[in-house]
């Protein structure tokens, strides 16, 4: 049965969040000096001076590259899990963690292949427009 | 210490042929850049490697070993059936809408391993004991299927049909799996037949949590079967999807979900059967009487066809309310065909990656093409429940099961229905028979002949000998 004071270690991790950040903040505002200029308020200090904010369009690449770090980042979760336990779960697990690790290769092969690595967007291999025959390839 | 979980390959050995034979498309589509005969090849020997495999589990199916993989997945005849439907519907899917596949071109591979991978989804779905796992599989399915619905994207009407089903499916998924977590949170089990025997050994004193986690579960996959008042979705996607493949789309989306329907209701918690008995009745009368009067007022076939599958959704209903899986798995296997069969019919006469079909194209269709339309004459018949067809052994299937449980009033409202729903299917005959032609020209068919003939073969010959797939039915049980 879960109680309420199970949550206590919960609670008690929140409270010392919540100090430890009070405290830095404080203690640094008392220890450091003070002297602000214009230059130090910048967001940077050096660099182009930005012109306008940056709610724009992007390139959809950057989704793409977004979305396949986060295929390849949750591979790395599931292979430190495995790893953790590989000698226990024998050759079910080697198999299993195989068949996955075939899954998540086949993808890097077939966005390599597509283009979807490669940045310069007009070199990338086209879709063919629906009715085209498959020789227009 | 962690004990690895007992492991039968073959017990998912369908599903990963399946997603291995969707891989092996992609690659071989970015490495050769084949021609289409060859993703036909690759896409055959993988649904026929499949099958093999679902018939090698049904031939070593034993009560001993129906689990496996810690409770998660069985291997019980239910399943295998259900699977089997299931890659029947995928062959015929794939070559109902190969003329779309085709005219793709490269993206033409992405369409097969969407396919593949909906199937091995709504496979494991059907075999899954355990109630994440199914809405894992749940979830594999009904995704790709999303997309498949969006693939003739240059069209607004398939962008408008991908991004619904889009919403309302997600919407769907969700209320299925917070009744999940009530169930669990009633219960403290995700298994099904644990559920089950729980409530067969312990006595709940206090219920409603279960209550009401099994009325999300069941609201969520009649939204998955589109059964009313949760059928809004349907008429516009399968108006909108590329007509090739819609068949394949509605069919093992309601498979799939009535598979799961069942399997939930009456292995787990049949015991609490007096308290959502009247809610399925219920939800089964709304289908029938609401899909069968709105059929009756649509002027595209397409929009026609999906309000006659929300009364076919309803019939099946009365099946599980008459609580006999055999009769809600026959109905399954051959409204399953029958539905591919039909949406072939709309695939050849409006083109295959046309949105929309409205009536007027099916006008003298039987002076155009006198087997076409006698082919869409035998599977609306089978659809519409007339004596000889296999939908007439269907539909009195599930009604004695429903009768039996005492549920008269709903077998009368049902025969009330086919009545009605027998109505628009002759209206769209006698279109094709009595009126003139308005369009000319010879219409182009592809593989969708085959369909047609299967289709038109299983109405009639398991109409006039309907003992082989009933006793296959028969010996389907669930564990």
């Amino acid at each position: 049965m879960v109680t309420l004071a199970d949550y206590l270690p919960i609670g008690i991790m929140l409270l010392l969040a919540a100090v430890f950040v009070a405290v830095s903040l404080i203690a640094s505002r008392l220890v450091r000096p003070d002297r602000p200029t214009a230059a130090k308020l910048d967001p940077y200090e050096s660099g182009i001076v930005p012109e306008t904010e940056p709610v724009q369009r992007f390139p959809v690449k950057f989704y793409l590259v977004a979305m396949l770090f986060v295929i390849f980042d949750v591979e790395i979760i599931f292979l430190f899990a495995w790893a953790s336990i590989y000698d226990t779960l024998g050759w079910y697990g080697v198999a299993a963690i195989f068949i996955f690790t075939f899954f998540v290769a086949e993808t890097l092969a077939y966005v390599w292949k597509r283009g979807a690595l490669d940045w310069n967007v007009h070199r990338r291999a086209r879709y063919i427009p629906s009715g085209a025959t498959d020789e227009a390839a | 210490m962690i004990t690895p979980p007992e492991i039968s390959w073959l017990a998912i050995a369908p599903d990963l042929a399946l997603t291995l034979g969707a891989a092996l498309v992609l690659l071989v589509d970015v490495q050769w850049k084949p021609v289409a005969r060859v993703h036909a090849w690759v896409s055959g020997v993988t649904v026929a490697v499949a099958a093999g495999l679902t018939v090698a589990q049904w031939i070593q199916a034993a009560p001993a070993d129906a689990l496996a993989f810690s409770g998660l997945i069985t291997m019980d005849g239910f399943a295998i059936f259900t699977r089997l439907v299931l890659i029947a519907a995928t062959a015929l899917g794939l070559a109902a809408g190969w003329r779309f596949v085709a005219g793709l071109g490269r993206r033409g591979a992405e369409a097969i391993a969407l396919v593949l991978l909906a199937t091995s989804g709504f496979s494991l779905m059907v075999a899954s004991n355990n109630l994440v796992m199914m809405f894992m599989g749940l979830e594999v399915g009904s995704i790709a299927l999303y997309v498949v619905a969006g693939l003739a994207r240059e069209r607004r009407e398939s962008e408008e049909a991908a991004i619904k089903y889009f919403l309302l499916g997600s919407f769907a998924s969700a209320i299925f799996i917070y009744g999940v977590a009530l169930i669990y949170a009633g219960t403290g089990q995700f298994e099904i037949v644990g559920i089950r025997d729980l409530l067969a050994g312990f006595v709940v004193s206090s219920p409603a949590v279960i209550y009401i986690g099994v009325g999300l579960v069941v609201v969520g996959l009649a939204f998955k079967v589109s059964a009313a008042p949760f059928h809004a979705w349907a008429p516009d996607v399968y108006q909108g999807a590329p007509a090739g493949l819609v068949g394949y789309m509605a069919t093992v989306a309601k498979v799939a979900g009535f598979a799961a329907i069942a399997r939930i209701l009456l292995t787990g918690v049949l015991d609490l059967s007096g308290s959502w008995l009247p809610v399925v009745a219920g939800i089964s009368v709304v289908s029938m009487l609401l899909g069968s009067v709105l059929a009756l007022v649509q002027g595209d076939v397409r929009r026609l066809l999906a309000y006659s599958g929300v009364s076919h959704a309803g019939f099946i209903m009365t099946g599980v309310v008459g609580g006999a899986t055999d009769a809600v798995l026959f109905y399954l296997a051959i409204y399953a065909i029958q539905l591919i069969g039909a949406f072939a019919v709309v695939a050849v006469v409006a083109g295959p990656d046309a949105a929309g079909s409205s009536i007027d194209q099916y006008r003298g269709l039987g002076r155009r093409s006198p087997l076409l339309a006698g082919a869409f004459t035998v599977i609306l018949l089978g659809m519409g429940g007339l004596p000889v067809t296999s939908g007439f052994v269907a539909k009195f299937g599930v009604f004695t099961g429903a009768w039996a449980e005492g549920y008269e009033w709903l077998v009368i409202v049902a025969v009330v229905a086919t009545v009605v729903a027998l109505a628009f299917y002759i209206r769209v005959i006698v279109v094709m028979y009595m009126d003139e032609a308005q369009e000319e020209g010879t219409l182009r068919i592809g593989p969708e002949r085959w369909v047609l003939v299967l289709a038109v073969a299983a109405t009639i010959l398991w109409g006039i000998f309907p003992a082989s797939l009933l006793d296959l039915a028969a010996d389907a049980l669930p564990i």
